[in-house]
């Protein structure tokens, strides 16, 4: 978060002094208006009656009224980021001043993990985004905020299901295991679900990238952290905020498959007799509109802020989106003379959404069917063959079904509610020594209900109408305290952390399906009409869980002179999912920095720090009581003439089970140039980590059963990251700043899986991902081979066509057969690059800013392609026709070389020009700005597919991370959106 | 600086007390929705659930996925074509069928796990048994020792030189080598000899599904009939006086209707010496619709799901039954209908199909593959397909029949020079049971022919073939094999790969040995 410097001490003077300032009375009175040359009325700042506690502070318009006790001449004003100024009152009733801009004091405030430090202190890689820098336009989801802004930091969704999340991976792949994701921290809640804010709420977010930054979070920093600020409330006169926009996304690239004529041309498929674009049947233009309104402000002793934010949001596939409702409370209270606060953030948040029911049940298959779907068929037809199925045109193919029949006969909905609080204390009992405690709970509820038609040819064929509901609850509670104490030796200033967290997690969940009804009326609303679950064939479960993370956690900040910067901390933590003896773990970490520009006067550089840093985080595996013997229901067994529930082992224990742990190095620079106007930062990272958690194949015997969580392995990613921002143009009528970052993703090897020691072997190599049906079975698309990089796609290498239109693949070994031996890499699915370049100006009242993003050097498995680019496969769908797409191909499809893309893009991912509509003084309004913001305007790539996005893992396969690079067929078309938006404030 | 010091001490000591009160640092876990086992064997009924669970890893036995491709899908009886874009899966189904199998093959896997995850379970029962030391837990041990020596008599079959795995507690890392042919074969025996006389001698009702004594009879008659190839020895006195115990004891019959074996209700087959009994809802993994049948025969059953359009039998092997064989009725060929009488038509048929769109089971596979025609094949239809059939039929499954026994008691006369006698008789109720005339003299071609129409699709072809002598044989789609070493399976990669002291089996590439 970037605030200023000593907000603290200026608030808690300015309040000091009004607590005194009432005993004074019966002198003079006087008032003013505190001005800067760039931003006008000055409001917040400070007006002190020097060598006295009486003060006050200045109004939004920048006035202030002040009474003076006898005997006082010099006022001080003083405000964050502007130079102190003492002005004599010489009789006066009327003060005005203008206040001058301090560049020196200009520092910014960076959160780190319990705590703020000055950015100048900071001595570990820490990217801040503040709420001005974030992506804009329709913007649902906070990750999207910071898509292509921190360099090292990957946030992907390929597709636009507005109902689905991102995946955020920050400097590669640091674990095999579930916690690959960042660690979510909100106003100091660790392990928060970002969903919990909305993304018109959140002032600034920090992402802490190299280990010793996260290391004070101990088990789930390995990810990297992202810390979010939310808005919070200043003191002075109520403000009210409006933001709010409307905008309207449509299809943008679609999967290239045969027209109806192409299709008729090809002379192979049936013709149906009419022409359909399935795309355009299956897709909307989505609407979506958005409101934010926020009330804030509060006195001396209460600040708040009070937001709610409306989401009612269409999605490009018909009859998908969600409503969405949230609102927030941010409290603070302060008393004891500012010794005490008291803080309480609220938010609750109730979404409903159709077109997903739970994480897999979703339409993305109607994005599948229309792209294989006839293009000569029907949409329905009367004829009496199709009234089973409702009346749409149906064929009985495998694999296929009518796109349009599944969304709109189906009915895929759920409700999420989240809550939230938070209350803290924070005193000071002696200056410098703070303690603070805080409380929080999270509970998250998701309710999803599904119902497929009687007329369903897609799920529920033959069920006669199938209803499914779920529900899931998730619930952590959070106990931390800690202790602070800040002292100045000399020119050593001391900062002392110690702190304890007690966090407890519960998940639970309910599940019920069952099909048979008599009529469809009910939807999924009254399981008890279900005839399947007298019949036995209705399906019941439930599931608790819980686990606990305890942390003992200190940490010691050195700054001598401000040049030389000393950082240490230590977490011990333990974990309930860890067998007895293995529970607790350490994670330390050592960061340190010099300002050579203090030590080296070199012309033009205003700055120059340089610093390393190296921690140690751990990671916890994905599910608990891994470590214990368990015995769950496993079927039943037929006994004496009737079937009862037979008891096995639910996994293999696994006692030993211990902390993974990812040492993390990192050097970096931060450099200020030209006055300011130049400024960067470059890091290069290198971690490794062991004692990976993996589920490795075990023999059985002895164990119980093929796969146990074990520690296994090590992994390996470096990376080079450079940030620079420059102000190229900055005058008075127009500025023009531009800013680069870029990550060069130097490795991300795959070093070993095996354990010779113990015995544990993965071999070498695996083939994983199998490509799957139709036909395609066994048909492995990755290589994951130890001592290599992650994310080689295999397979055989494609070598042109025979004569009759066979495939011919290369004879790798020259032993004149094709086998398996002639398979090799033909694609890496992770990326080498990646790029942002935002663009910012300023001209009057107007604004422009625009964003490119792009990924360079990774590849896809268009497995769209490699099903379906075959003219033969027209005898039951449709043939996708890129520009690979060769009609002498005459053999079945399979997958090889040819399917493997290259997937670099380069896209215009945002494009806002904004203008601020100058209002004259004593308006209620104090700011009106309209944007018009675009998203996605071109991306430009080689990709045939639909979306060249990088798949950091195989979405059909639990996001095996080990798999990146695969092009699903569950991919949503890419769209582009354009938003117009008002703020106002009041 | 003495305030500084202060300070840190009532710093410290507010953190200590925080640090050393007992719960703060409380990691116990809390089970909710599964049991450890000091809360489990409390009661009989939880005795009895934990031993079922050495059973229900049967539930494999009738899927698509393990043994039964293994012994069926490598023989003359049954393909599975490629079918345009469907089931290729790599070239595995088709190497199954050519004897060109490899260590990587999911079958091959899928057959290994199926039997040591049985095996594994009953080692971990008889330890926990006998720790627990409970009355009448020798009988649950004798069941599950005889349990154990059957899975390892699939394992014998199938890839010969396993590892005798045969205790629980053994160390973490214990990686067991392969053990010979011989020894397993040696194993079987004894632990059979052992516990027969333990086990019940009840048919039907309690014993219903579970391994009476009779069934550790039709482990031995089968053992010992393929002693020879397992050891290189044939055994056929012990063979004969195994299929006798069983016969002598006059507890099973042949049923008066070959099909009453397949029917959904079949579980008072009086055939039955063994049976899975799986039912739709309480035991479930018997999935042979989906396997065989097109996808357009969801509509002739009113399915749940719909099939694969996968397996199917050879035009040859359909061809060897008489017409007026009732048996042949275990085919789908001709002309499919819908359940409501409507003739179903598959828009996907291929332009070269002859028959067209109208679907139609023909015994002709026009090729393996690629471009094998979708409607290729005569189906598998020897098990009742009830109208509304999920994926899990109710049909219960035979392991050992007892028309099998017969079979197998006139080989072995055979064997033993018995052409005309009683062997003949034998063999000649069954094809007076299907219809057909009887023999007059048996010959060995006879014979596995016989055994081919009554036992078709019963997990006993590859082994009736090696035993015959007529593995390596050409047939449709397969050439002569080069080499007898594919007479047993490769060790599988998985497995090679999480042990490294199993030994690679003769001829096949990966891992060590081989």
């Amino acid at each position: 978060m970037r605030i200023f410097t000593k907000i603290k001490y200026v608030l808690s003077v300015t309040f000091a002094v009004l607590f005194v300032g009432v005993l004074y009375a019966q002198d003079g009175t006087v008032s003013g208006t505190v001005t800067s040359a760039e931003e006008g009325p000055l409001p917040g700042v400070n007006v002190l009656v020097k060598g006295t506690t009486t003060g006050t502070v200045t109004d939004l318009d920048g006035n202030y009224r002040l009474t003076v006790p006898e005997g006082s001449d010099i006022l001080v004003f003083s405000s964050i980021g502007y130079i102190n100024q003492e002005v004599s009152i010489n009789g006066r009733t009327t003060v005005d001043v203008e206040l001058v801009t301090d560049v020196q004091s200009l520092s910014e405030v960076v959160v780190v993990g319990y705590g703020t430090q000055e950015k100048k202190e900071i001595t570990s890689a820490v990217a801040s985004i503040s709420s001005e820098e974030f992506n804009k336009g329709n913007v649902n989801d906070a990750n999207q905020l910071l898509q292509g802004k921190v360099a090292g930091l990957i946030v992907s969704k390929p597709g636009a299901d507005p109902n689905r999340g991102f995946n955020v991976r920050l400097r590669g792949l640091s674990t095999l295991g579930a916690n690959s994701q960042p660690l979510v921290i909100i106003d100091g809640v660790v392990g928060a679900d970002l969903n919990t804010v909305d993304p018109n709420d959140i002032a600034s977010m920090d992402i802490l990238k190299d280990g010793s930054a996260a290391a004070i979070y101990g088990s789930r920093g390995s990810s990297g952290v992202i810390l979010v600020t939310t808005k919070s409330g200043k003191a002075g006169q109520a403000t009210v905020d409006y933001n709010g926009y409307v905008s309207s996304e449509n299809t943008a690239r679609v999967a290239k498959v045969m027209t109806a004529e192409e299709f008729k041309a090809l002379g192979i498929g049936t013709d149906l007799g009419t022409s359909t674009n399935w795309f355009d049947e299956i897709t909307q233009n989505a609407v979506s509109q958005v409101h934010n309104v926020a009330l804030s402000g509060g006195s001396e002793q209460t600040t708040y802020r009070a937001s709610l934010n409306y989401r009612d949001i269409q999605g490009v596939a018909i009859g998908t989106g969600f409503e969405q409702l949230n609102a927030r409370l941010n409290l603070t209270q302060r008393a004891l003379n500012d010794r005490l606060s008291l803080t309480l953030n609220l938010s609750g948040t109730v979404k409903d959404a159709q077109g997903l029911y739970d994480d897999n049940a979703g339409f993305e298959d109607a994005f599948r069917y229309a792209t294989i779907f006839n293009p000569t068929a029907p949409i329905r037809s009367d004829a009496p063959e199709f009234d089973v199925y409702g009346g749409y045109f149906q064929q009985l193919l495998f694999d296929y079904f009518n796109p349009v029949a599944i969304i709109e006969q189906n009915e895929l909905e759920s409700q999420v509610n989240l809550i939230n609080f938070n209350v803290q204390g924070e005193y000071e009992p002696l200056d410098g020594l703070r303690f603070l405690a805080r409380y929080s709970q999270q509970r998250d509820n998701e309710t999803g209900g599904a119902y497929y038609s009687k007329f369903s040819y897609w799920i529920g064929a033959n069920r006669n109408g199938l209803a499914a509901r779920a529900e899931e609850r998730e619930f952590n509670q959070l106990f931390e305290g800690t202790g602070t104490y800040d002292r100045d030796f000399g020119n050593l200033a001391f900062t002392g952390l110690a702190g304890y967290s007690y966090q407890e997690f519960i998940d639970e969940g309910f599940f019920a399906q069952g099909g048979n009804f008599l009529t469809d009326a009910f939807g999924y609303n009254n399981l008890s009409a279900s005839l399947d679950f007298p019949n036995g064939l209705g399906g019941v479960d439930s599931y608790k869980a819980s686990y606990k993370i305890i942390g003992l956690f200190g940490r010691i900040n050195l700054n001598y002179d401000g040049t030389y910067f000393l950082s240490a901390s230590l977490r011990r933590e333990g974990s309930t999912r860890f067998g007895v003896g293995n529970q607790w773990g350490n994670f330390p970490a050592v960061s340190a920095g010099v300002t050579l520009s203090n030590l080296f006067d070199v012309a033009s550089i205003d700055n120059l720090k340089l610093r390393a840093s190296y921690g140690v985080t751990g990671n916890t595996p994905g599910s608990s009581y891994l470590s214990l013997v368990r015995l769950a229901p496993q079927g039943n067994f037929y006994y004496n003439g009737n079937y009862i529930p037979s008891y096995g082992p639910a996994s293999n224990a696994n006692p030993n089970l211990r902390w993974e742990k990812k040492a993390e190095f990192d050097v970096g620079v931060d450099f200020s140039m030209f006055g300011d106007r130049f400024t960067g930062t470059i890091d290069y990272y290198s971690r490794v980590t062991t004692d990976l958690i993996y589920p490795l194949t075990v023999p059985v015997p002895p164990n119980l059963v093929g796969t146990t969580e074990l520690n296994v392995g090590q992994l390996n990613s470096s990376g080079l990251e450079v940030i620079l921002n420059y102000a190229v143009i900055s005058n008075d009528n127009l500025t023009w700043t531009t800013g680069l970052n870029g990550t060069y993703f130097l490795e991300n090897k795959l070093v070993s899986l095996s354990d010779p020691e113990a015995g544990l072997d993965f071999g070498g190599r695996r083939l994983i991902s199998n490509l799957g049906s139709p036909g395609q079975n066994n048909t492995p698309l990755i290589e994951a081979k130890e001592g290599e990089e992650i994310g080689r796609i295999w397979g055989k290498v494609y070598d042109g066509l025979s004569e009759d239109g066979k495939w011919v693949f290369r004879d790798l070994n020259g032993d004149g057969t094709i086998d398996d031996a002639d398979e090799t890499v033909i694609g890496q699915g992770l990326p080498d690059f990646q790029i942002g370049w935002t663009n910012t100006f300023n001209y009057g009242n107007w604004d422009l800013n625009f964003f490119i993003r792009g990924m360079i050097g990774h590849d896809l498995v268009n497995t769209f392609r490699a099903f379906y680019e075959a003219k033969g496969v027209a005898t039951s769908y449709n043939v996708v026709n890129t520009k690979y797409f060769n009609p002498n191909l005459d053999d079945s499809p399979l997958f090889n070389s040819i399917h493997v893309e290259d997937a670099d893009y380069i896209k215009l991912d945002n494009a806002t020009l904004g203008y601020n509509l100058p209002l004259a003084d004593g308006t209620l309004l104090s700011r009106v700005r309209f944007y018009l913001s675009a998203q996605n305007l071109f991306t430009i790539t080689d990709y045939t597919g639909v979306d060249p996005e990088v798949r950091t893992g195989d979405s059909e396969n639990n996001d095996d991370p080990l798999a990146p690079g695969i092009d699903r067929r569950d991919t949503w078309f890419l769209t582009r959106t354009y938003t117009f938006g008002v703020n106002l404030g009041f | 600086m003495k305030k500084t010091f202060l300070i840190i001490k009532v710093f410290l000591t507010g953190l200590l007390v925080v640090v050393f009160s007992q719960a703060c640092t409380d990691l116990d876990e809390e089970i909710y929705s599964e049991v450890t086992p000091d809360q489990f064997f409390q009661t009989e009924a939880e005795f009895i659930s934990a031993l079922g669970n050495a059973y229900t890893q049967l539930n494999g036995y009738g899927g698509s996925g393990n043994i039964f491709p293994l012994q069926e899908v490598s023989s003359d009886e049954m393909v599975v074509p490629t079918r345009g874009q469907d089931w290729d899966d790599g070239g595995h189904w088709r190497r199954l069928h050519q004897h060109t199998y490899t260590y990587e093959d999911p079958n091959i896997n899928g057959g290994w796990t199926f039997c040591y995850g049985g095996i594994s379970t009953c080692n971990r029962l008889i330890f926990q048994f006998n720790e627990l030391g409970v009355e009448g837990a020798e009988e649950f041990i004798a069941e599950l020792r005889a349990l154990r020596a059957m899975y390892y008599y699939w394992l014998v079959d199938l890839y010969g030189n396993v590892p005798l795995v045969t205790e629980f507690d053994v160390p973490a890392d214990f990686a067991p080598a392969n053990n010979t042919r011989q020894e397993v074969y040696n194993f079987i025996e004894q632990e059979l000899m052992d516990t027969k006389d333990l086990l019940t001698k009840e048919v039907g009702g309690a014993a219903y599904g579970r391994v009476n004594y009779y069934t550790a009879w039709a482990v031995l008659a089968k053992l010992y009939l393929n002693a020879g190839v397992y050891t290189g020895t044939p055994q056929w006195d012990k063979a004969l006086a195994a299929c006798d115990t069983i016969i002598l004891s006059e507890e099973y019959s042949l049923a008066p209707d070959y099909f009453d074996n397949f029917v959904a209700d079949n579980a008072s087959s009086p055939e039955f010496i063994f049976a899975i009994p799986y039912d739709e809802v309480f035991q479930q993994g018997f999935n042979l619709p989906m396997m065989t049948l097109h996808y357009l025969s969801q509509n002739t059953y009113n399915l749940q799901a719909q099939p694969w359009n996968g397996f199917c039998s050879l035009q040859e092997f359909y061809e060897s039954y008489e017409d007026t064989d009732v048996r042949k009725q275990s085919f789908l060929v001709g002309p499919q209908f819908s359940s409501s009488g409507e003739r179903l038509t598959d828009s996907g048929a291929e332009a070269g199909d002859p028959d067209g769109p109208p679907l139609t089971f023909t015994p002709e596979i026009n090729e393996l593959g690629p471009q094998a025609f979708r409607q290729a094949g005569a189906r598998i239809g020897k098990w009742e397909f009830e109208l509304g059939a999920t994926s899990n039929l109710n049909n219960d499954l035979a392991v050992f029949r007892y028309a099998d026994i017969l079979l197998m008691k006139a080989e072995i006369l055979f064997r033993q020079g018995d052409a005309g006698g009683e062997s003949l008789r034998l063999v000649n109720l069954l094809r007076e049971r299907a219809g057909v005339a009887p023999f007059t003299v048996l010959t060995e071609e006879d014979l596995l022919a016989e055994r081919g129409r009554e036992m078709f699709a019963e997990h006993t072809r590859r082994s009736d073939l090696i035993r015959f002598g007529k593995y390596n044989d050409a047939w449709q789609f397969k050439t002569v094999d080069p080499s007898p070493h594919v007479n047993i399976f490769p060790i599988p990669r998985p497995q090679i790969e999480s042990n490294r002291n199993l030994t690679q089996n003769p001829g096949y590439a990966g891992g060590t040995g081989g």
